[in-house]
């Protein structure tokens, strides 16, 4: 495949050629708290590991080699404890639902939901069963919804990134 | 496949000379034998299925309820066999009720035990003698058999998390949309006198007038 | 402090109960299990299942036979298509269409691909539990290549629905046989490479060597089917025994393991990967030209040209993407050899254009009731590995 060269990286950036000027003036730098927290937020969004059904081996594929998700600071964890976000990744049934909601109920503040695929928004393709939640929305708070029986990779990579921008935009330091 | 066909022909034959009492009667179809066996000598069948050197059925690959409303014995119990020695199958069919409870071939095939709390689980069907007959696949505290032809698809509760109370609560099933089903009579296979949508032809002229 | 630590009335010691999942990264999905301990080896395990219970029986019940196929694919999602084959090959039967030949190979190849996708993802995940990180980021990689074979064939990189009812969807692209041989020439190497890191393995040998031994009759008896069968050391495959579609003209060999333990397991694995690469090339050398398709109007949808042209192939089209076909009323029990062994489907038709009970006889469900058998005596971090040589998937145990 090869190294795809940046264009950019040959030139300094001109964000870090100001902080550094500031820096080497000055000593030190001036800026917003709530833009501080949420760039380093936005740089380590943990996800818990919560593969319900099949999305979750489309989740799966977005940590590994190819897609590689670590790139953005989004380090898989197993404890409800580590972990920023939960990507519910799959089908949600009732019998499941008191778990779900457990997990998030153990996770620290701040936290966001990603809903993937089609079953967590709205039921999918089991919409009308008798034992299938109709929304994981029904259960937990959802931030990202994204579409897709099952989401490719790159789709989750694309919600990852809406999240990002969504922590960003809200800008608030309590949630 | 003919060759097959035969060879399962002549099973069937001797299984019910063997067993005339206890099998009501065996058929061919698709190429499959299957045996309909009275209910009470289930074990019986089961047992000598198994260990008869010409049947040697060892595996048993499935054991699943069908529910046909209509009939008096509305349950059937199948079950299906396999040979590895001889690479045969077979299905043995028992017929019940809601009431009548089946003896458990958990002593025979272990592997029955799941397949048979699964039955019990989606349809109902009791077995007897059975270790541990709980429900396996639905959830906890559902009331109700849903596979039972008359179990609503869509159930009868559905979940949600309830913010004052803390807790997932079940609610009575509320659709915004219905399941939408396209079972009209084809007009190509002979009209019927009732059309669909005609009932509501009926109904606006009474409001009307 | 003193007085507590004094011997109480009752010195019975009662059994430590453990909860192990749902939400579990060794649980391979969603299982629970209540263990109980004694010390650290296990006495009893009473998994419980159903935390993925989506209904799809009863679904199926209420779709017609076309609409019910992509219900399989969300079955066992690790190897879509396997399912899917079984039950085409169920309704086909009960129909009595006859697949094209072309179709025929073409479901081959693609039912060993998914075999390959499974194994990919099963042994590595394995190693995972037993504690090998670096597999599964060499896997998901092939994983990667052999889907985007599946999106060049039918437009999704997971859930097919490719495999239809009397043939499959569509052919090939062109080039596509040349790209999955580019494929099979290169793969072999990375096998090599994964055997390296995992078949000397000191720890990787220890944590399954000897590790949930099943002998042939317990295998027997429990419903074993699969890896797991063959694993310890019986011969048994449906492609072999029982033949469908064609695998009778291809020449394949059966790997069988020695010990039964979760390592042979593992092994069978690795050489069922060689073997599906092996039928992969025979299929494209000796795949014929000509419909993928069957050319019964009533069961196979006309081409898109064709509808243009003629009145009764429109009639077809629309016929069979509103009502469906009518399956004449009957009853069959059909299986295929699925990656995680016997993958069965009890089809009961009424004449009409929906299935009447549709069961979905999953291996893993026999293998996952047979943990409390095998764990018992094994030491608590022996149960993952015991889990993971069975190969569970939830998606298909659960329905």
């Amino acid at each position: 495949m090869g190294v795809i060269s940046n264009p950019s990286q040959n030139k300094p950036n001109p964000t870090l050629k100001a902080v550094n000027d500031e820096l080497t003036d000055k000593g030190f730098v001036v800026a917003n708290f709530d833009k501080l927290v949420n760039w380093a937020r936005t740089g380590s969004m943990w996800p818990m590991t919560f593969g319900l059904a099949c999305c979750a081996v489309e989740m799966i594929h977005a940590y590994m080699p190819r897609y590689d998700l670590d790139r953005f600071g989004v380090v898989v964890r197993a404890s409800p404890r580590q972990s920023d976000v939960m990507i519910v990744a799959g089908t949600l049934t009732n019998k499941m639902a008191p778990a779900l909601r457990k997990v998030y109920d153990q996770m620290a503040e701040p936290r966001w939901v990603i809903s993937m695929g089609s079953c967590a928004n709205g039921g999918g393709y089991y919409h009308y069963s008798y034992a299938v939640v109709r929304g994981c929305d029904r259960v937990v708070p959802v931030d990202v919804y994204v579409p897709g029986c099952p989401p490719t990779a790159e789709a989750l990579i694309y919600g990852v990134l809406q999240l990002q921008k969504k922590i960003r935009r809200t800008g608030s330091i309590k949630r | 496949m003919s060759e097959i066909n035969q060879a399962l022909e002549e099973l069937g034959a001797y299984i019910e000379v063997k067993l005339s009492d206890d099998i009501e009667s065996y058929e061919m179809k698709n190429g499959e034998l299957i045996l309909h066996v009275s209910l009470n000598s289930i074990q019986k069948v089961s047992q000598f299925l198994r260990d008869d050197a010409r049947c040697l059925f060892k595996q048993c690959m499935d054991v699943c309820g069908v529910d046909y409303p209509e009939r008096e014995k509305r349950f059937e119990v199948v079950y299906n066999l396999l040979s590895m020695k001889h690479n045969q199958r077979i299905r043995m069919k028992v017929s019940t009720d809601e009431d009548t409870p089946v003896p458990s071939v958990c002593g025979i095939w272990p592997t029955a035990n799941w397949f048979e709390r699964e039955a019990w689980d989606m349809y109902g069907v009791f077995f007897s003698d059975h270790p541990d007959l709980r429900r396996i696949l639905t959830d906890y505290g559902f009331d109700g058999h849903p596979l039972r032809k008359d179990f609503p698809l869509t159930g009868n509760v559905e979940v949600r998390y309830d913010e004052e109370e803390g807790r997932i609560v079940y609610e009575p099933v509320h659709l915004t949309q219905e399941f939408r089903k396209f079972e009209f009579s084809s007009p190509w296979e002979g009209m019927t006198p009732i059309l669909p949508g005609d009932e509501k032809a009926t109904v606006e002229e009474g409001e009307g007038k | 402090m003193a007085e507590t630590l004094v011997k109480t009335e009752d010195p019975t010691i009662k059994p430590m109960t453990i909860n192990f999942g749902p939400q579990h990264p060794a649980a391979h999905g969603v299982l629970r299990m209540v263990m109980e301990m004694d010390g650290e080896v296990i006495d009893r395990v009473d998994p419980h299942i159903g935390l993925l219970h989506r209904g799809t029986e009863k679904l199926i019940e209420h779709k017609s036979y076309m609409q019910a196929v992509p219900y399989f694919d969300r079955l066992d999602y690790v190897a879509p298509m396997s399912q899917e084959h079984a039950f085409c090959l169920a309704t086909e039967k009960l129909l009595g269409v006859e697949v094209p030949e072309r179709g025929q190979y073409i479901r081959v190849l693609f039912a060993e691909i998914s075999r390959i996708l499974n194994h990919l993802l099963n042994v590595p995940a394995y190693a995972m539990d037993v504690g090998a990180m670096t597999p599964m980021l060499w896997a998901f990689e092939e994983r990667e290549k052999l889907m985007e074979i599946y999106e060049a064939v039918c437009g999704a990189r997971m859930h097919a629905a490719y495999f239809r009812v009397g043939g499959v969807h569509q052919d090939m692209p062109a080039g596509m046989a040349e790209k999955i041989i580019e494929w099979a020439d290169e793969f072999p190497k990375f096998l090599a490479d994964m055997e390296t890191l995992l078949n000397d393995n000191r720890i990787f040998k220890q944590r399954s060597v000897d590790i949930g031994i099943i002998s042939p009759d317990d295998a027997m008896a429990w419903g074993c089917t699969g890896p797991t069968l063959r694993g310890s050391g019986i011969a048994w495959d449906l492609r072999k025994s029982q033949p469908y579609d064609v695998y009778d003209n291809i020449d394949f060999d059966i790997p069988v393991g020695k010990n039964g333990d979760c390592y042979s397991r593992y092994l069978v694995r690795v050489a069922e990967i060689r073997e599906s690469v092996k039928i992969i090339r025979q299929c494209i050398a000796d795949m014929p030209e000509g419909p993928v398709m069957t050319t019964d109007g009533k069961v196979g949808p006309p081409k898109r040209g064709e509808m243009k042209q003629s009145m009764e192939a429109l009639i077809h089209h629309f016929k069979l993407y509103t009502e469906g076909f009518h399956v004449p009323a009957s009853e069959t029990y059909t299986a295929v050899e699925a990656p995680k062994g016997e993958f069965g489907v009890y089809l009961v038709s009424d004449g009409s254009a929906k299935p009447y009970r549709c069961k979905i006889r999953a291996p893993g469900y026999a293998h996952l009731q047979s943990m409390d058998h095998f764990c018992k005596g094994h030491m608590l971090a022996d149960s993952v590995a015991i889990l993971g040589g069975f190969d569970v998937v939830f998606g298909e145990i659960d329905r």
